[in-house]
């Protein structure tokens, strides 16, 4: 599916941060001894979807492209979180460094199509991008 | 797409707020119709002269106390307002997309731009402030007190049922004024959202006010001689044949928006991907509907393949503007308000092409309504070339989706396009040539002006400026104008014997 308004793309990476989210949770139950690692994760992708609502929200007006900000393919960045229930730590990590990447191309293309429309939601796109880079060295690290 | 669930049901009656109780109007009630489906929402009334009596006595019965509340007390009721506005954000946004037909996302634009002016009155204390000059003579000191006046009526459009009556009603209530707000009886609810948590609020009965109606309503606001002023935003005819002449006759203040029709000055060296969605929201954001909606489009220069390449690349984003329910996330236009609009649209389409314009996009029948929802007030984006500076099309107000193309050899030319209009709201530039932006800043006549902007609205701590056919008053609404325009200056001079 094609996403070009505000609404439909932050719905839809308001789902994909949930559902990586959700994976997360899952991981932490699967390997006790990385537990807090994945919770934190989880954590984050939650306060994501905060930051970018609130930028979202606090920036839309009439005068700025809410309707026209995007051009993104939906299918590009979907992903699932099945994960074989005999799946070791190392695989798990792969699968979610996998999911890490579908997300930030995500965020990246989306920054680049509204940067000088959207104003706050872009830099705030960035921002979390900037902030992932650390969850990739570690899940790289487990993987 | 999955539809957003709809807030407003089961066919509400939308009643009168007055003296604090809730009471359904005795007049003629009328049906409200989302434009998307054509089924009935909701009821209003059509109010009497009786009940905008009864409102206005209200409101100055309870003036009395208001204006002696501390501003800083008052704010605080402006506080509470704004935190329920925010809990209630997103029902408050489908509202208006529901009662209007414009896209979620632009109803959220309205929303915030609504509360952004409650937070602004917040500061009341502070914008409220007079001047004091000690020593204007030996022992004798002089200060400047701001001073409410008394009740003030808000008369709203139809196409911003959210924001507008909160471009005034914030600052009157806050300056210690009483307000009667007459919204659009075409779209009631957005405002009956807001009066029920202005309610909730905890402000004072009969210092919030709110009367359903129409033209008695408006004629009995002119007339009753306890009204101080009033806020008006609606179209040039009525702002110039009703509303100001009605507040001059009376002795009454007065803030009279109108119409427009913008122009928008497109140079050769603009950032093209940048400017395209810019104005794709200009055009057809609203449906075309809202006074700084762009209406023409004139492009600079004699260079074809520039002319060409860039009106081929706007159609072919135009053509492919998603029609349907604002409440599908999805949905980049909804329709127009109702029939009779939809019909002005057409026929003004038809005036520009017997004036010899030509259809680039062809949008009188939408090509495709996402959901299968009924064609009656969904038009499609329609562009139109070869257009002339002294077409109809051009000069009068359409409030639509459509964009007329003018190619100008010069900068110039284009401002003389802008300095002819009989509207001066919201004309803007796409350039990334500085020296031609201010020349355009400078020259151009327009009580908004856009830099690669192409909906110029200003924010709420500046005045929403306008000029000529566009507005008549001398203050503005919003910020510190507003404030100027909701007090007396009362100057006192003090010599101790």
């Amino acid at each position: 599916m094609n996403l070009r308004t505000a609404s439909e793309t932050l719905s839809f990476i308001r789902e994909l941060e949930e559902k990586a989210a959700k994976l997360y949770e899952d991981l932490a139950k699967r390997f006790p001894a990385n537990e807090n690692d994945f919770l934190a994760f989880a954590k984050e992708n939650r306060k994501y979807n905060k930051q970018i609502q609130m930028a979202y929200q606090s920036v839309i007006s009439d005068a700025i492209e809410g309707c026209y900000a995007f051009d993104l393919e939906s299918d590009h960045y979907t992903f699932e979180t099945d994960l074989p229930d005999s799946a070791g730590l190392a695989n798990a990590a792969t699968k979610a460094l996998a999911i890490e990447e579908k997300i930030m191309g995500c965020y990246t293309l989306g920054a680049e199509q509204s940067g000088s429309l959207l104003a706050d939601v872009p830099r705030n796109f960035k921002m979390v991008l900037k902030k992932r880079v650390k969850r990739l060295e570690r899940l790289k690290a487990l993987a | 797409m999955a539809l957003l669930e709809e807030p407003i049901k089961g066919v509400p009656v939308a009643k009168n707020y007055i003296d604090g109780e809730w009471v359904e109007s005795k007049g003629e009630i009328i049906d409200v119709v989302n434009p998307v489906t054509c089924e009935t929402i909701g009821k209003v009334g059509i109010s009497t002269k009786e009940e905008i009596d009864s409102a206005v006595q209200a409101a100055q019965t309870a003036f009395h106390d208001w204006r002696r509340t501390p501003p800083v007390t008052r704010c605080r009721y402006l506080f509470r307002l704004r935190e329920l506005l925010e809990e209630n954000f997103e029902e408050v946004s489908r509202v208006q997309t529901q009662e209007h037909g414009k896209c979620i996302d632009e109803s959220r634009g309205e929303t915030r731009r609504g509360i952004e002016n409650v937070e602004v009155a917040c500061g009341i204390p502070t914008l409220m402030m007079g001047d004091c000059l000690e020593d204007i003579a030996s022992g004798i000191d002089e200060y400047l007190i701001r001073q409410p006046l008394g009740v003030f009526g808000v008369i709203g459009p139809f196409n911003f049922p959210f924001m507008i009556p909160l471009w005034s009603a914030p600052y009157a209530v806050a300056t210690g004024n009483t307000v009667v707000i007459k919204p659009s009886s075409e779209v009631p609810f957005s405002q009956t959202k807001i009066t029920e948590l202005a309610e909730e609020a905890g402000f004072p009965p009969g210092v919030w006010n709110m009367v359903h109606g129409g033209r008695t309503v408006v004629g009995g606001m002119l007339e009753h001689p306890d009204i101080q002023g009033i806020t008006f935003v609606g179209s040039t005819p009525v702002m110039q044949d009703v509303i100001y002449p009605g507040c001059g006759e009376t002795g009454k203040r007065c803030i009279a928006q109108g119409g427009a029709a913008n122009i928008i000055v497109i140079m050769p060296d603009c950032n093209v991907e940048a400017t395209i969605p810019g104005l794709m929201t200009s055009f057809f954001g609203n449906a075309g509907q809202r006074c700084l909606a762009g209406q023409t489009l004139v492009i600079v220069g004699d260079d074809d393949s520039f002319y060409n390449d860039f009106v081929e690349k706007v159609t072919d984003r135009a053509r492919n503007i998603r029609i349907g329910y604002g409440l599908d996330e999805s949905v980049q236009m909804g329709p127009v308000r109702d029939v009779q609009k939809k019909e002005s649209i057409l026929n003004y389409i038809e005036i520009g092409l017997k004036e010899g314009a030509t259809l680039k996009l062809d949008g009188r029948k939408a090509k495709e309504i996402l959901g299968g929802y009924p064609e009656t007030c969904f038009l499609g984006a329609t562009i139109m070339e070869n257009v002339s500076r002294e077409m109809r099309i051009v000069r009068e107000e359409i409030f639509g989706p459509t964009m007329g193309i003018i190619r100008t050899k010069t900068l110039d030319e284009a401002i003389e396009i802008c300095n002819e209009s009989p509207y001066h709201n919201g004309h803007a530039i796409f350039t990334s040539n500085g020296k031609a932006a201010r020349q355009f800043q400078y020259d151009c006549i327009s009580g908004n002006i856009g830099i690669n902007i192409g909906i110029v609205a200003p924010m709420a701590f500046f005045p929403f400026s306008g000029m000529a056919g566009s507005f008549l008053g001398v203050l503005h609404t919003q910020g510190k104008e507003a404030v100027r325009f909701f007090t007396e200056s009362k100057v006192c001079i003090h010599r101790w014997l």
